[in-house]
């Protein structure tokens, strides 16, 4: 009896104290705020979605809370106690957990080891005491419900398993908050729902979530309340009731959408460059649609839902297990980057570090690496005529406005927007006629992204044909003709005209109708 | 077109760049000192037209073997066989040519040419393994080292293939000279030509340069890195064999064990010497030249000087470690 009233107080007053209350939280970075005076507030026993575009500054306030990052100004109130988070030790300290996308766990050890993570493991005599170490961590995963053994090695387990190993862990340490950052990437539809069982009833326990997720869908499922953030503020709180897709979308979009710059007029010819029929990959099902000369089309979706994965199967850098790609009325069979290069396909990877600029490495080198064939003296030693070399790097850097103090200058010294010129122009001189494009504004300032908007419509004017993705669903509108919008690996609707507006991609994307 | 320069985050500041001028230029400077230090104290000996080919001769070996390894390197991929093959190469160069029984140049050359070619196979061997099957390159040439050195100890049985069984066209080779300079220098010239232009005027050169330095970037425009692999990996086995064939011909011998293992760890410390020379962080040919060059001048001079053989190491040693350092300070500056 004692206990049930405990009880009782404790909901009451947890349902007028919050869990966790940010207040004013602003963070300035040199030269934008990506944050301004942002709250947020959830109650104890709930699941509450984050919610916003990439850049919208979900991540930047996670980071705040959890203590990556110092803010400029706000405070931070756990059970009602103001915290001073300097550092991801104070806000363990707080009570806060934070479960990442790429989930902190170590894959090569043993679930009770990933659980005894950061804590000295018990000893007997000087040695490891593996039957105590075993024991908690069976306790702690009996805490949640999972049946797990803690013995087996944490990458043989499935996503959502290892999501629950987090949470367990976060659980364990009595954290009065856990928060899970995009939890379900990597996971399957019905992963999801196991994954989703297990919180309805921690929460139903009194444990706390914030769950930031790029999948409306998901979040309708599971969600007490959400926030969304637009441009680092807030933008709507919504309660489960009151949760209405079409409201919540235009909270995340905003009405004012660049509309001014959206696009008008294309430039489509009749010629037929690319048809692509049934074209299935591991991430992509039954592909089909066909590029004109001119024309620039959008793939749209949200992560794994297929877009990227088109582009990399038109390029050859995933297998494709089905379909055809015919470029000018020829078949393609595509064994790899090569073929499709050899084909009249260009590619900028989403990832420009990474996986397209040459660091250390001119402007030159960079720029006429494929199409160096076209440089050479003669065919057989492949001696490269420098001459000519330079002629090329400096007639494609200046179309490209790429702005340096010359071609040989290490591309690492280019500001973003000029090294994504440098790659983009890579693809000019090797006679390429389709060009897929990742993302290729992405970590580029505002003056060379409108610049790279240009130079994209500069290449569909001279009859390129134009396949173009970008994790930032504004794009759209502005860069492309029309838009195929994919979810779970399949084309889900098609938008051009006045139909091809923001909200209406993400509606699409998140599984929703028009 | 627009000129005006990015903001650059290795910009020089005002002042001169000292950083960056040691990182580029400190081994060079380093040779240099070594090389007057040693003339001062040892003008009579050190300092004279003999014993400046000597020590060319003395690292002509090493040289063959560095270049070679300079290649693979290029391309991203370690070899650690190399040792075991330059042993390969001058045990089967005196062995084939004891069996043919046979002397004159046509017979030495075809049988060079035979020894170089399988040394190519089992380099191709090598980068298949480690291209196809995504084997670490490490592992993969260490394992090959074993096969290959136990493959020399089968044949051989153990036994030397002594100078009378060796005809004088091949010793030549070893221990002759053209116009005052020894032939192993002349080769060694020879192949430092090659692979420079090879390496920095050739499209398969760019290419491997491109692997070498983003291989999921070099993928996404088109090259190969199975084809590349192969190649790096073959002309790594083959100048590493080619060393050996030399270095059989100076001794006039046969060996099947203890010819190869003294260059192999020498070889990396050349290479990795060259990485910090001119272009940071590159493998190079001038590069492993220049480590090829202080290795050499390090010993010779050291030697004449009387110093005790300890010190070469310990010299040798130190400045590895201050160019590996300055060539990352560089590095770590333009990140």
């Amino acid at each position: 009896m004692p206990d049930a009233l405990a009880r009782l107080n404790e909901l009451e007053t947890g349902a007028a104290v919050p869990v966790l209350d940010v207040r004013g939280m602003r963070k300035a970075f040199p030269g934008t705020l990506a944050l301004d005076d942002v709250s947020l507030s959830v109650r104890r026993g709930e699941i509450h979605a984050l919610l916003g575009e990439n850049g919208a500054g979900k991540s930047t306030l996670i980071k705040c809370i959890c203590g990556a990052y110092a803010a400029t100004a706000g405070e931070v109130f756990i059970d009602g106690e103001a915290v001073r988070i300097a550092d991801p030790h104070d806000a363990t300290e707080a009570g806060i957990a934070v479960v990442h996308q790429h989930l902190n766990l170590i894959p090569t050890l043993s679930v009770a080891e990933n659980l005894w993570l950061g804590e000295s493991l018990p000893r007997r005599f000087g040695l490891i005491d593996w039957g105590r170490v075993h024991a908690r961590a069976r306790d702690i995963l009996a805490r949640v419900g999972v049946d797990i053994s803690t013995r087996v090695h944490v990458d043989e387990l499935r996503p959502d398993q290892l999501a629950m190993i987090s949470i367990a862990k976060a659980v364990s340490s009595d954290a009065r908050i856990i928060i899970l950052d995009e939890p379900t990437t990597a996971l399957l539809p019905h992963e999801v729902d196991r994954l989703f069982d297990q919180m309805r009833r921690l929460a139903a326990e009194g444990h706390s979530f914030l769950y930031v997720s790029h999948r409306l869908a998901e979040v309708f499922a599971i969600a007490d309340r959400a926030t969304v953030l637009r441009d680092g503020r807030n933008a709507g709180v919504f309660e489960r009731e009151t949760m209405d897709r079409a409201r919540v979308v235009e909270a995340i979009v905003g009405r004012s959408g660049a509309l001014a710059d959206r696009r008008t007029a294309s430039h489509a010819r009749d010629e037929v460059l690319m048809e692509v029929g049934g074209l299935t990959g591991d991430r992509a099902d039954g592909v089909d649609f066909m590029l004109r000369s001119g024309e620039i089309i959008g793939v749209a979706g949200l992560p794994g839902s297929g877009a990227d994965e088109t582009l990399n199967l038109l390029f050859g850098r995933s297998p494709a297990s089905g379909g055809t790609i015919a470029v000018a009325g020829r078949r393609l069979k595509l064994r790899g980057p090569a073929d499709a290069i050899g084909a009249g396909i260009a590619f900028v990877p989403k990832d420009r570090l990474a996986e397209a600029v040459f660091h250390a490495e001119s402007i030159r080198a960079n720029v006429t690496l494929p199409s160096l064939s076209r440089l050479l003296r003669e065919p057989v030693l492949r001696l490269i005529h420098h001459r000519r070399e330079r002629a090329a790097a400096r007639e494609t850097t200046a179309r490209m406005q790429v702005r340096m103090p010359g071609i040989e200058t290490a591309i690492d010294d280019l500001s973003g927007g000029n090294q994504q010129k440098v790659v983009l122009g890579r693809w000019l001189s090797t006679g390429a006629r389709i060009f897929l494009l990742n993302s290729p504004t992405a970590a580029v300032d505002v003056g060379a992204k409108s610049e790279i908007y240009g130079l994209i419509d500069d290449l569909a004017r001279s009859g390129k044909g134009i396949v173009f993705a970008s994790t930032e669903l504004e794009e759209y509108p502005v860069v492309c003709d029309r838009v195929f919008v994919f979810s779970q690996g399949s084309i889900v609707g098609e938008l051009a005209g006045a139909a091809l507006t923001e909200a209406n991609i993400m509606t699409l994307a998140a599984g929703g109708e028009l | 077109m627009s000129s005006t320069p990015a903001p650059s985050p290795a910009a020089p500041g005002p002042g001169f760049d000292w950083i960056g001028f040691l990182s580029r230029w400190g081994t060079i400077i380093s040779l240099c000192v070594l090389i007057v230090v040693f003339s001062l104290g040892r003008p009579e000996v050190f300092m004279t037209l003999r014993n400046m080919f000597n020590i060319l001769n003395q690292v002509s070996i090493l040289g063959m073997i560095a270049l070679g390894l300079t290649v693979c390197m290029v391309v991203g991929l370690f070899d650690l066989s190399i040792g075991a093959m330059a042993t390969f190469g001058g045990y089967f160069a005196a062995r084939f040519l004891m069996e043919l029984g046979m002397d004159g140049m046509g017979a030495v050359a075809l049988v060079i040419i035979l020894v170089l070619f399988l040394a190519a196979i089992i380099g191709m061997i090598n980068g298949a393994l480690i291209s196809y099957l995504g084997i670490s390159a490490i592992v993969e040439t260490l394992a090959m080292s074993f096969i290959v050195t136990g493959l020399i100890l089968g044949v051989s049985g153990g036994r030397t293939v002594y100078a009378s069984d060796i005809p004088d066209a091949f010793k030549i080779i070893g221990q002759g000279k053209i116009g005052g300079v020894p032939n192993p220098v002349l080769i060694l010239t020879g192949l430092a030509v090659v692979l420079l232009v090879f390496l920095e005027h050739t499209q398969t050169g760019r290419n491997m340069y491109a692997l070498g330095g983003n291989r999921e970037a070099a993928r996404l425009s088109g090259i190969s890195f199975q084809r590349y692999a192969l190649i790096g990996m073959a002309i790594a086995a083959a100048c590493a064999a080619l060393g050996g064939i030399v270095a059989g011909a100076n001794l006039a011998a046969g060996r099947p064990q203890g010819v190869g293992e003294t260059y192999l760890l020498n070889a990396f410390v050349a290479v990795f010497i060259g990485a910090s020379t001119i272009k940071p962080g590159k493998f190079h040919v001038l590069g492993t030249a220049v480590g090829v060059l202080l290795i050499g001048v390090i010993n010779n001079g050291l030697s004449v000087m009387g110093v005790p053989t300890f010190w070469q190491y310990i010299v040798q040693g130190t400045i590895l470690i201050l160019a590996l350092i300055s060539a990352n300070v560089n590095a770590i500056r333009r990140a």
